[in-house]
């Protein structure tokens, strides 16, 4: 994946309003984001914030598919995608949705994958080379001719996560991706994740409750509240603040201890990702 | 795939009496795997069958001709499923494609038929739920038993609305409808010993057709 | 109360235990391990191909589901496989009117139910309006209402965020407090952790783990077997290298046994770590 130049970021959301027809209510109020190339951002807050919203507006169903009032611009290396087609939108950015059923569509596995491609009349011995080179990625390759039904979660929500990588998009968004799968499944969709990024330099935007999952392996965490994005940081800086509770995100309890301690000035070198991290600190003091 | 569409036609154009009884044992003979559930399927519509050949017979049409209409019936039922059970959903895609159906249409075809057991799946689960609060689903008078699935199957609907919009966007996000012309993984291959059994099975109904027109047989 | 017996021929295999009134216990296990299946015989949604069921005194195959249901009210995960009426109010009614209450009783559950859950404002509005986290309270509303002595929920947390949580957490222990049995299918077990209920441990159809909250969350090999997580104060607990005679029940804990003995070690420690 070439590397665009390193100081535009892979996309840009500048000052981003938008509310459905018919709605007084911002869904997303005057957000700026800036997601650079090959990371991983975490995208949290409670139920009504916004992030789903603004997933849409990063992967042009909003404002193709979903009409209302749009302000400032959203831009994925540097061309806003309010004025780019789906079918080019579709190459660059992929969304994976939460329910991994109603994400495939056809009867067998290599079939789906072929969704995407098939869409944008790729020729057949090229769909077949990225196909299988998707299947390869995600480790699928024995479910290649088995019916949906038949999968379990984890396995359907990788096969949709090949459908959208045989694309060959440079960004890759999830909207909370786990929250239907049991913790084992969700933690190796998450493994998943991270070697993608390292192996393949795909950028990727999370939104997720489970922030305990992801703190391990996400370069950035935004906290949305009722549209408005009101934290953005590392994930040491977020979860250690006092304020995220505030906003209704899930703190995982380590990170509340390790700012708890430090409160009590019990000062902890690093701030620990697991349970292991903090343990191993504190067995050092 | 060609016998199946060779089947169809047959039954839905026969009117011989044998001929029609000859054309399923044929039909089923040649697929011999499928023996079972073509059985069901017969016996199934036996019922309906012998309920044509009484209705006909009270109203004065004569036994052979009850036959007739009742042994038609069956035969047209029988191929019918014959079809579907042979063919496949994905060479039942290729052969509306052929047959130049819009791709929507194709797409909305393959789309059910690729959610039947979730629905199915759906349909048990909420029925789970409504017995649970007290929705009695086995027991009372016709009428209530009617009335009592319409917290089952609205949920079914509501749930089939939603996962139509689910896949809206999953669609759209794949770039669906990028080009007028979508090309396709798998193609409709025709292999040699296709192409004899449909040469031969088009014969053989020509040679049908040819007998029942020119060969005054009583019949219809 | 409830005693379960039960030799299923793939979901479930020699499943023997018995659940007291007013327990609280919380069923873990990965997908497929046969929570749900388990939760649906004492209900009589299923029942058992060898052995029995027994829900207060009766086997649950000489009663009907809708009958056992009215002790014992299940709710299922998937809000959307339930809601189906005009309005909030006849949705949480239904199930009083199936099970024949009577008119002014029906009227103060209803207004008692409305009114526990927060759902007042939308009595009149159809429940397919509500968010996600409103539908799930109003399914719970809707069991509630008929006032069950056994409550079971399937998955209560899942797409529910941190304050929802919450609010789940204290309708549990409120209606355990109640005297209510109470029995929690959830992969979540920070939730659980919460709650510290009796904890039974599920894998390929049997029961391996049964026993205290603090004790079954703390047996590692066990939950590993069965691909269930250890909640994270416990993990910490089983790392640290002086630790209390139990694990953490709450962060507040954890942080009083750390700064305390952290400040007693690094008072000693001369030249800082």
């Amino acid at each position: 994946m070439a590397k665009n130049n390193p100081t535009t970021p892979l996309l840009r959301v500048q000052d981003l309003s938008f509310r459905y027809v018919e709605t007084p209510r911002w869904a997303v109020d005057g957000v700026s984001l800036d997601v650079e190339e090959g990371t991983i951002t975490v995208l949290a807050g409670q139920s009504g914030c916004g992030k789903s919203t603004l997933l849409r507006c990063m992967n042009g169903l909003i404002p193709h598919m979903y009409p209302g009032e749009y302000t400032g611009s959203v831009a994925l290396d540097g061309s806003p995608v309010g004025s780019t087609r789906m079918g080019d939108l579709a190459q660059r950015v992929g969304l994976l949705f939460q329910n991994p059923e109603n994400q495939i569509f056809m009867f067998s596995v290599e079939r789906d994958i072929a969704f995407g491609l098939e869409n944008l009349g790729l020729p057949r011995a090229e769909i077949r080379e990225r196909v299988d080179e998707a299947m390869r990625l995600l480790g699928i390759e024995p479910l290649a001719l088995r019916a949906p039904h038949e999968l379990s979660d984890g396995q359907k929500q990788r096969v949709a996560l090949a459908g959208v990588i045989a694309m060959r998009p440079r960004l890759i968004i999830l909207d909370e991706p786990t929250s239907l799968l049991d913790p084992q499944t969700a933690s190796e969709l998450v493994s998943l994740v991270s070697s993608l990024r390292s192996r393949l330099g795909i950028t990727f935007v999370i939104v997720e409750h489970r922030l305990e999952l992801l703190t391990p392996i996400a370069d950035k965490i935004v906290v949305m509240d009722r549209g408005r994005k009101v934290m953005e940081g590392t994930p040491s800086q977020v979860l250690t603040d006092p304020a995220a509770r505030g906003h209704g995100i899930a703190v995982p309890p380590v990170s509340m201890l390790y700012a708890d301690l430090r409160r009590d000035g019990v000062a902890l070198p690093r701030v620990p990702a697991t349970p292991r991290d903090l343990a191993d600190e504190v067995n050092a003091l | 795939m060609a016998i199946e569409l060779f089947a169809l036609s047959l039954a839905a154009s026969t009117l011989l009496t044998i001929g029609l009884v000859l054309l399923s044992i044929l039909a089923i003979a040649t697929l011999a795997r499928s023996v079972r559930r073509i059985g069901k399927t017969m016996a199934f519509s036996l019922v309906f069958a012998a309920f044509i050949f009484a209705v006909n017979l009270v109203f004065g049409l004569g036994v052979q001709r009850s036959i007739d209409y009742a042994l038609r019936f069956l035969a047209i039922i029988s191929s019918t499923s014959l079809f579907f059970v042979t063919t496949s959903p994905d060479e039942l895609e290729q052969i509306m494609k052929w047959m130049r159906v819009p791709r929507d249409v194709v797409f909305a075809f393959v789309t059910a038929v690729r959610f039947i057991p979730v629905v199915m799946l759906d349909a048990f689960q909420i029925m789970d739920a409504q017995k649970s609060r007290g929705l009695e689903l086995e027991r009372g008078s016709p009428l209530t038993r009617i009335r009592n699935t319409v917290p089952v199957l609205i949920p079914l609907v509501v749930n089939s609305v939603i996962r139509s919009g689910e896949l809206a966007e999953a669609m759209e996000s794949r770039g669906y409808g990028s080009t007028p012309h979508p090309t396709s993984l798998y193609g409709m291959r025709l292999r040699w010993y296709d192409r004899v059994v449909l040469v031969v099975s088009l014969a053989v109904f020509a040679l049908a057709l040819y007998i029942y027109h020119f060969q005054s047989f009583p019949l219809l | 109360m409830t005693f379960v017996h039960q030799n299923g021929v793939t979901a479930l295999s020699d499943v023997s235990l018995s659940i007291e009134k007013d327990e609280l216990v919380g069923i873990v296990g990965e997908n497929g391990a046969g929570k749900t299946t388990l939760v649906k015989h004492i209900n009589g949604l299923l029942k058992p191909r060898k052995g029995t069921v027994r829900v207060d005194g009766s086997d649950t195959r000489d009663v009907s589901t809708a009958r056992l249901a009215r002790s014992v009210g299940i709710a299922f995960q998937n809000p959307d496989h339930q809601l189906f009426s005009d309005s909030v109010e006849s949705e949480i009614t239904f199930a009083l009117k199936n099970f024949g209450f009577e008119p002014s009783l029906i009227q103060k559950r209803l207004d008692w139910a409305l009114g526990f859950f927060g759902l007042e404002e939308y009595r009149k509005s159809s429940p397919l309006i509500l968010s996600g986290g409103e539908k799930k309270r109003l399914t719970l509303a809707s069991i509630l209402a008929w006032d069950p002595e056994v409550v079971v929920l399937d998955e209560p947390t899942v797409g529910q965020d941190a304050i929802q949580k919450e609010k789940l957490a204290e309708i549990v222990r409120m209606l355990h407090a109640a005297g209510k049995t109470i029995i929690l299918v959830s992969h979540d077990v920070e939730f659980l952790w919460t709650l510290q209920p009796r904890l039974l441990v599920m894998k390929r159809g049997r029961v391996v783990g049964d026993g205290p909250c603090a004790e079954v969350m703390h047996d590692r090999p066990l939950l590993e077997g069965a691909r269930v997580c250890q909640p994270q104060l416990v993990q910490l607990y089983d790392e640290l290298a002086a630790r209390p005679a139990r694990p953490f029940l709450d962060v507040s804990e954890a942080r009083a046994w750390i700064a305390r003995d952290g400040e007693g070690t690094m008072r000693t420690r001369k030249g800082g770590s």
